[in-house]
């Protein structure tokens, strides 16, 4: 695996001048990271790609090669492998489709006993490659680097990872490791899992897949690793349920997905429904500590105050009662005025400044049975946005082991705001749905 | 795939200790009220085929027969309806009461035995209110399992029903998971239903698919 996400020398075969091809963006994003790694292209009918020279083949490179990414037609992926298992490269990744995927499994067949006889770890084939952010490794067709994070995402479809990047773009989440993993000839979904307990760079490990090569294995490794690191998960293909032949009611009623469902419960990986859910409760599992049910609410909006009641309610989360003591203690602060009603949820007042929330978060924080907060703020004319993300910036620092999730809302109006929160890893929802699913998967 | 012999499931049922209702098979009219009469009406009339899925729907079963007239009388319908068709026999079953509930288990190719459980009759056929585990299973995870369904306030009591005994079910949900483990060629498993009353459990209707 070291060959694989901290190579220090990488040959491209297959590299392209020619824009728009998958042997270009590989040579493109490869050569971004080549102050910290040699990078080796190859290409029989080049002489020279982006400014760097251009071998013939690998056998023709005196160093040597921690990893080998081929990118070409699939007709000569068969002996471009044996080519690299001669030169002893330390791990292969094969780019190029055609294969399982295609109805072509012979020839991965061979291909894997080859890698195999010569003791080589393949990833793929039929794959975009793989990301390691922090080290400025960019091994995929990509169209760009994330930033890094505490983030590990594994995809078995390639054109959705890009898609995911772009929108991590979007909404601040950075990765720890990125890996497109194919068609498993070789390593696979659970290798990667194992390998991602260790890493120290990885908080949380996000997959999206659809289908398992062995569903018991992967339960097994799941179970281990989400010990130590939470697990989340989305699955394509749920509208094969249909299938099973009915002979029996449990065939009829224990579905792929159902299966699928009931077996990701019981090994502890958290399925969700959406990518978008996959995300923001990946970053909330990477930014904040684990909770006990019940949770407090902080708004300067009765309506959504409300609303965020409805959904804890949908979703299981208790939202306890103000107790005696912080409802006296809210009394007794000066800077509550006009706020008469102190309840759970604690509304504000549209009017509500900033120490007004710091007074509120401060009091039902303290509260024993309050374990976690969300945090609204709505933009009327007198809100102090800013001032607001830098007193929940000072609460999680006080109250370390209390998760604070936001929603502030408001797109631009809260938009420096927001970056002020994600800066100190506080994950802000511009919906309040959406914080209140993600603080649900905090709950232990 | 056909439904495995009664001699067989029966063999497998007292194998993994999975009680069900007293139950003989018979070709023999005579011998079979025999033992009717032995067990004590009312009784079930139901046949047993190795390629009959759906017994009832072509008239192999019935229910709640009182006495030795109604016995003779379905015993003849019965072998109208199957006429032409191969049978194992007809089964003599008492009639067991209490809650029906269903147990049951598929192969499948992803993630090998998956048990299920469920409430039986409309709770599980019209609103599919069942829950799901990988075997092995463990007691305690079979107490969870039956927890997650919505019927199970059913099984506790609820508008003062008798309360079945959570226990007794979870240890039949286990053997199933070691039966499910260790007999490879059982492709899958309907006991529906199962009738739970206090601390009885009985399996009533059983479809071993091999």
């Amino acid at each position: 695996m070291k060959n694989i996400f901290n190579p220090k020398s990488i040959a491209l075969i297959g590299a392209s001048g020619e824009n728009n091809t998958v042997g270009f963006g590989l040579a493109d994003n490869l050569l971004k990271g080549k102050k910290k790694r040699k990078i080796f292209l190859i290409n029989p009918f080049q002489k020279e790609i982006l400014g760097e020279e251009c071998f013939e083949k690998i056998s023709d490179i005196k160093d040597k090669i921690d990893l080998a990414i081929i990118a070409v037609p699939q007709k000569i992926v068969k002996d471009v492998v044996l080519e690299c298992c001669l030169k002893k490269v330390g791990a292969i990744i094969i780019v190029s489709s055609g294969f399982k995927e295609s109805g072509n499994g012979k020839e991965e067949e061979e291909i894997k006993t080859i890698v195999n006889k010569y003791k080589i770890p393949l990833l793929g084939p039929n794959c975009l490659g793989i990301i390691n952010p922090s080290i400025d490794l960019n091994a995929s067709f990509a169209p760009l680097t994330p930033k890094k994070g505490n983030i590990a995402f594994l995809s078995q479809s390639g054109a959705l990872l890009d898609s995911v990047l772009g929108m991590s773009e979007n909404e601040d989440i950075g990765f720890s490791k990125i890996v497109s993993y194919g068609n498993e000839a070789d390593l696979g979904l659970t290798d990667f899992i194992s390998y991602l307990k260790d890493d120290i760079e990885t908080k949380v490990i996000a997959i999206y897949f659809e289908g398992l090569k062995d569903g018991r294995k992967f339960m097994e490794v799941a179970k281990e690793v989400v010990k130590t690191k939470p697990i989340i998960a989305i699955k394509s293909g749920r509208s094969d349920m249909g299938k099973v032949a009915a002979t029996t009611h449990t065939g009829t009623l224990a579905g792929d997905y159902e299966v699928y469902r009931a077996a990701m419960k019981q090994c502890g990986v958290v399925l969700v429904d959406t990518l978008e859910e996959l995300f923001d409760s990946a970053k909330a599992l990477a930014f904040l500590p684990k909770m006990e049910n019940g949770i407090g609410i902080v708004t300067n909006g009765g309506g959504l105050g409300v609303l965020t009641v409805d959904y804890c309610s949908e979703a299981g989360i208790d939202v306890p009662e103000l107790s005696k003591i912080t409802v006296s203690s809210l009394e007794k602060n000066k800077s509550m005025g006009k706020v008469l009603v102190k309840r759970n949820p604690l509304d504000l007042i549209g009017d509500a400044l900033s120490d007004k929330y710091e007074a509120g978060m401060e009091a039902m924080l303290k509260q024993k049975d309050i374990n976690g907060l969300i945090v609204i703020s709505t933009p009327q004319i007198m809100t102090e946005h800013e001032k607001n993300a830098k007193i929940v910036t000072e609460m999680k620092k006080k109250y370390p082991l209390k998760p604070v999730v936001c929603c502030f809302l408001g797109g631009p109006l809260v938009s420096s705001a927001v970056k002020m929160l994600e800066e100190k890893d506080i994950p802000n929802y511009p919906d309040v749905k959406r914080a209140v699913k993600s603080i649900k998967s905090l709950i232990k | 795939m056909e439904i495995l012999s009664f001699e067989e499931t029966k063999k497998l049922l007292l194998k993994y200790k999975l009680p069900f209702c007293r139950t003989e098979i018979f070709n023999s009219k005579e011998k079979a009220l025999l033992f009717a009469e032995q067990i004590g009406f009312p009784v079930v009339l139901k046949i047993h085929a190795q390629k009959i899925f759906h017994k009832s729907e072509i008239g192999g079963v019935k229910t709640n027969i009182k006495n030795k007239e109604e016995f003779e009388e379905y015993w003849e319908e019965i072998q109208k309806n199957i006429e032409g068709k191969n049978i194992e026999g007809v089964l003599v079953q008492e009639m067991c009461g209490g809650n029906e509930i269903a147990l049951g288990m598929k192969r499948d190719s992803q993630f090998g035995p998956v048990l299920m459980f469920g409430l039986g009759g409309i709770f599980i056929e019209i609103i599919k209110d069942v829950s799901l585990r990988v075997a092995p299973i463990t007691k305690g995870e079979a107490i969870e399992m039956m927890r997650e369904t919505r019927g199970i306030k059913i099984l506790e009591g609820a508008r003062g029903k008798k309360k079945a005994d959570l226990e007794r079910i979870a240890e039949m949900l286990v053997n199933l998971s070691n039966l499910s483990i260790k007999e490879e060629n059982i492709q899958s498993i309907d006991f529906n239903p199962v009738m739970v009353s206090g601390s009885n459990a009985c399996i009533a209707d059983f479809r071993i698919i091999i």
